[in-house]
């Protein structure tokens, strides 16, 4: 059963089709790459989803429930996450801090049982390697390990579903091999689903099994990375010719 | 009929003066992004300028008006975007809100230097009274018509701006991307000094022409606080539309000539309706616009920085603080330890907005009518006793808090889904319309059911007796210094553990970015419920014990202007430090305090009450004027002190030195070897000494600041700035 379903969602600004009839699925226990140029949709899409911003028309489904009508909160506590694009961090804290309180924040609404959350903050740090980090102000970071940050603070509410906005932008080509690393070892070992909005193509194309191709506001295309590579619509629209 | 048609030209002549101020407002917001609350002074500034011109030198009424709308309103405008609002792009909401307060303080104050208040003054109407003609059986001046047609050019005339020129096309792109604008060519500068000159002439044009038709008596406050109405017609239109701000100025006229004509006079207080009106009208508007959705913030950083104390360091400073009170109360007469209780007092309020604005990024404009809440619940229900034996309960003052929570809560919940600026404009409508309706409720009435007969602030005087906590009685000003501290202290480290708490941390993350808070989780309105309740309990504890230290209070001790400069003066310390609320609350305390005890000279001793008037004048103005420079370091004086003395720390010996110093000279005070000056003198000498000496001696202390510890450490500042501060409370009156 896919964790998240969306269907025929339609969003417009002004006059201006942002999203039309997007309809798309992302399974769980696996990385499901949302790709496309700039302007596509992608953040408006990941937007609509975590409830920042109300759909014309259309359905979201979280783990089989409905949040259509559900606000950012309700929709994080039937287990979504999310990363921004713009970074969101919480400034005044530090690096330690931000992911910490995600972790308080998830403990005042879970019905899963308390975590421990030093435990828990230490854990996560260690395993997206900030550990050298922990105690800076977070508004010292480089963008690159700032939007690691990011991931560790979503990963402290223990999501199922998982949606990361251009997470390897500012990253170097080493620390985005890593993170391809780790999202895979998140999903291997966690019993989660992660969304990815990338524009680094061999991440997508080395880290998904499923990838879905936006243009213009529409799905252009869906398949597993070796169709969507292949696809002429796709690298007429985006991936360009070799 | 004929009643009816009169009603409708006077609401539609004042609908038209509503529109012209509000539209001002609308233009220099969309332009620069900031919100003038000086609008109100700016236009009562103009209409004493204009009767200065007019009626004071007998210029012909062109000649002024040109003067005044031509020539020094747009100056004033221009003069404060090029000065002032320029500087203060990437700052927070609560630093550009308090800006523009300070402004219009400052403007009231200097009003109220040129124009002595006691001198009754009027503005007639254009063209004199007997300038009418008939429309449709009903009279209408000539004054009236001009406004009117004002109304109407102006409407068309912004309009036409915005939509058929170029510039104007290119002001309402300003607010949307400055940067971007300049890229295509256009000077987002020379646009908003343009807006600003345009704001400022027509605020001028507003405090004109409504000064006569409202009775033509130039009053400071009434004057501000009637274009200040205008905000409500600006929210129609939602800071935006001005066919919608000028059809809610409309809508705001009619229904209070309306209210003034058809509600029975039986009402006693439908009077104070219609003047809480626009007020009550601008809540409304603010609950029912539609919501402004989350999202990521528009900057990625603020220039504000707050670091958090530890609990050692904490503990230690609020032992200090009453280690100093302490001493200081063994040296000062009663009234000076009364003015300095009242400054703490203060203080205290002050923390409620440490909590509410400084920690959880919402801004309450009106602290100190909570305040006048819980004073209202405590004179009613919490009193034990009679006569001078006559004392505030413990539970009187617990029940008292729990009130002002809930109202804090019920005010609060409509508005919490609103942000930054149009949560301020909601706690100031809330503020205003205490005065004007719950303190100006003072002629006995009859409930309907219960046939009681009632008012909720008889006699516009309440007279509150001390309080008695327990075996402590406060009718001693010594006991309640020293109580008054110690409870500052007490919420002041409560405050400062909270934020270092899971629910501290929660309140920062919603403050930062309520976009992930929310994806996280969190529940935004629970979270802004709980801290805007615990807030106004805190402001409402502040109020009752500033009511028992002032003994009887009036309408006067909670107007909304003393909320005002106490939020500005607060921020101007550190809006996110409990140091910056002490700061603020006793410079709060101080200044006003100085006002209430001139004008009580001045009534007392009408003939030689010159000097003090110009020293109220000045400890007025300056405040304002520290409030106005905010733009250069908008986290607040606290950290720019902690800054300046923090390397003394690592040179021990200065620092050791300037301390027996003191010590010295407030032993030679006790002793009475000298006069309570010199310490004051004193202490500022060694004040100002002591960085400078420590440079000398030990430069290198001065020279590596990174090898003091992590700014997060310290917070409150040095003993030596903060005994500066109490004392120049102590000594600076007579």
């Amino acid at each position: 059963m896919p964790v998240l379903e969306v269907s025929e969602v339609c969003v417009a600004f002004g006059g201006n089709q942002v999203l039309s009839e997007v309809s798309l699925t992302v399974a769980g226990g696996g990385v499901t790459g949302l790709i496309g140029p700039n302007g596509a949709g992608k953040t408006t899409l990941f937007n609509v989803v975590s409830g920042l911003l109300a759909p014309k028309s259309g359905r979201v489904t979280i783990d089989g429930h409905d949040v259509t009508k559900a606000g950012p909160s309700r929709r994080a506590r039937r287990g979504l996450a999310r990363t921004y694009q713009r970074l969101e961090l919480f400034t005044s804290l530090t690096v330690r801090d931000n992911i910490r309180v995600a972790g308080e924040i998830r403990n005042s609404w879970s019905r899963r049982g308390r975590m421990d959350v030093a435990t828990e903050t230490d854990r996560v740090i260690a395993l997206v390697g900030l550990g050298d980090v922990a105690d800076r102000e977070v508004s010292e970071l480089p963008t690159g390990r700032a939007r690691v940050v990011e991931v560790a603070r979503a990963l402290m509410t223990q999501p199922k579903i998982l949606l990361l906005d251009e997470p390897a932008s500012g990253q170097t080509e080493q620390e985005t091999e890593a993170f391809g690393r780790l999202l895979r070892q998140l999903v291997d070992e966690r019993d989660l689903a992660i969304c990815l909005v990338e524009h680094d193509v061999g991440l997508v194309m080395g880290t998904c099994e499923h990838i879905h191709v936006l243009d213009y506001g529409q799905v252009i295309a869906s398949g597993s990375p070796d169709q969507v590579k292949d696809d002429p619509v796709v690298v007429n629209a985006y991936l360009g010719t070799p | 009929m004929h009643l009816f048609l009169t009603y409708t030209i006077l609401g539609l002549v004042t609908g038209a003066v509503y529109g012209i101020a509000a539209s001002g407002l609308v233009l220099t917001y969309t332009t620069s992004g900031i919100f003038n609350f000086a609008q109100g002074a700016m236009a009562m500034l103009a209409a004493f300028t204009y009767w200065q011109f007019r009626y004071g030198w007998n210029w012909p009424a062109p000649l002024a008006l040109f003067a005044v709308l031509v020539v020094l309103a747009p100056l004033l405008g221009m003069v404060l975007y090029v000065g002032i609002m320029r500087g203060l792009r990437q700052t927070a909401d609560v630093t550009k809100i308090v800006v523009t307060i300070g402004i219009m303080l400052g403007l009231i104050a200097l009003a109220q230097w040129i124009w002595s208040p006691g001198v009754p003054r009027t503005d007639g109407l254009f063209f004199g009274n007997t300038a009418k003609f008939k429309v449709l059986g009903v009279y209408v001046t000539d004054h009236e018509a001009i406004a009117l047609g004002c109304g109407v050019l102006i409407a068309v005339g912004i309009r036409l701006l915005f939509t058929s020129t170029r510039t104007g096309v290119a002001m309402r792109a300003v607010v949307d991307n400055p940067a971007l604008l300049q890229l295509n060519g256009g000077r987002p500068e020379r646009l908003a000094a343009f807006s600003w000159a345009l704001g400022g002439a027509m605020a001028a044009l507003a405090g004109i022409l409504i000064t006569p038709i409202s009775g033509g008596t130039l009053d400071v406050h009434v004057l501000t606080l009637l274009v200040l109405d205008s905000i409500a017609a600006a929210m129609f239109g939602r800071l935006r539309s001005i066919w919608l701000t000028f059809a809610g100025a409309l809508v705001l006229g009619l229904a209070g000539t309306y209210v003034l004509g058809y509600f029975p006079e039986s009402w006693s207080w439908a009077s104070n309706f219609r003047i809480a009106l626009p007020m009550i009208v601008l809540f409304v508007v603010l609950i029912v616009l539609p919501q402004e959705r989350l999202r990521g913030a528009t900057l990625l950083r603020t220039r504000e920085r707050f670091t958090v104390p530890t609990m050692r360091s904490a503990v230690t400073w609020g032992v200090i603080l009453l280690l100093v009170v302490l001493a200081l109360e063994q040296v000062m007469g009663t009234s000076d330890m009364g003015s300095l209780t009242v400054g703490i007092i203060f203080g205290i309020i002050a923390l409620s907005l440490t909590l509410l604005t400084g920690y959880a990024g919402e801004i309450n404009l009106a602290p100190v009518s909570f305040g006048a809440i819980a004073t209202i619940i405590v004179f009613h229900l919490g009193l034990s006793g009679t006569g001078t034996a006559q004392r505030i309960t413990f539970w009187g003052l617990l029940l008292g808090m729990a009130v002002t929570a809930v109202v804090g809560g019920l005010i609060a919940l409509p508005a919490l889904r609103l942000r930054g600026l149009y949560l301020a404009l909601a706690t100031l409508a809330f503020g205003v319309f205490v005065s004007d309706m719950i303190i100006a409720d003072i002629a006995p009435h009859v409930l309907p059911i219960f046939h009681l007969n009632y008012s909720i602030f008889p006699n516009g005087t309440l007279q509150i007796p001390p309080l008695k906590l327990g075996p402590i009685d406060l009718s001693s000003s010594k006991t309640f210094l020293t109580t008054a501290t110690c409870i500052f202290i007490l919420i002041g480290i409560g405050l400062i553990a909270l934020r270092r708490s899971n629910y501290g941390r929660r309140l920062t993350a919603m403050k930062d970015s309520p976009a992930a808070a929310a994806t996280l989780g969190q529940n935004l309105i629970k979270l802004k419920l709980s801290v805007f309740m615990i807030s106004a309990a805190i402001a409402g504890l502040g109020g009752v014990l500033l009511s028992s230290a002032s003994v009887s209070v009036n309408s006067d001790t909670f107007i909304i202007f003393v909320s005002l400069a106490l939020v500005m003066l607060t921020v101007v310390g550190g809006i996110g430090n409990v140091a910056g609320a002490l700061m603020g609350g006793i410079l709060a305390g101080t200044a006003f305090q100085a006002l209430t005890s001139t004008f009580s000279n001045l009534s007392t001793d009408a003939g030689g009450g010159g000097f003090w008037s110009v020293m109220a004048n000045l400890s007025l103005v300056a405040p304002a004027l520290v409030g106005v420079s905010l733009g250069r370091s908008p986290s607040g004086a606290v950290p720019d002190i902690v800054a300046r003395y923090k390397p003394l720390w690592h040179a021990k010996g200065v620092l050791l030195l300037g301390v027996t110093a003191e010590v010295v000279a407030y032993l030679l005070v006790l002793t009475k070897v000298m006069g309570n000056w010199w310490l004051v003198l004193a202490t500022g000498v060694i004040a100002i000494a002591l960085p400078a000496v420590g440079q000398l001696v030990q430069p290198e202390a001065f020279l590596h600041p990174t090898k003091a510890p992590p700014a997060r450490e310290t917070l409150e500042p040095p003993p030596v700035a903060a005994e500066l501060l109490v004392e120049g409370v102590v000594d600076a009156r007579p």
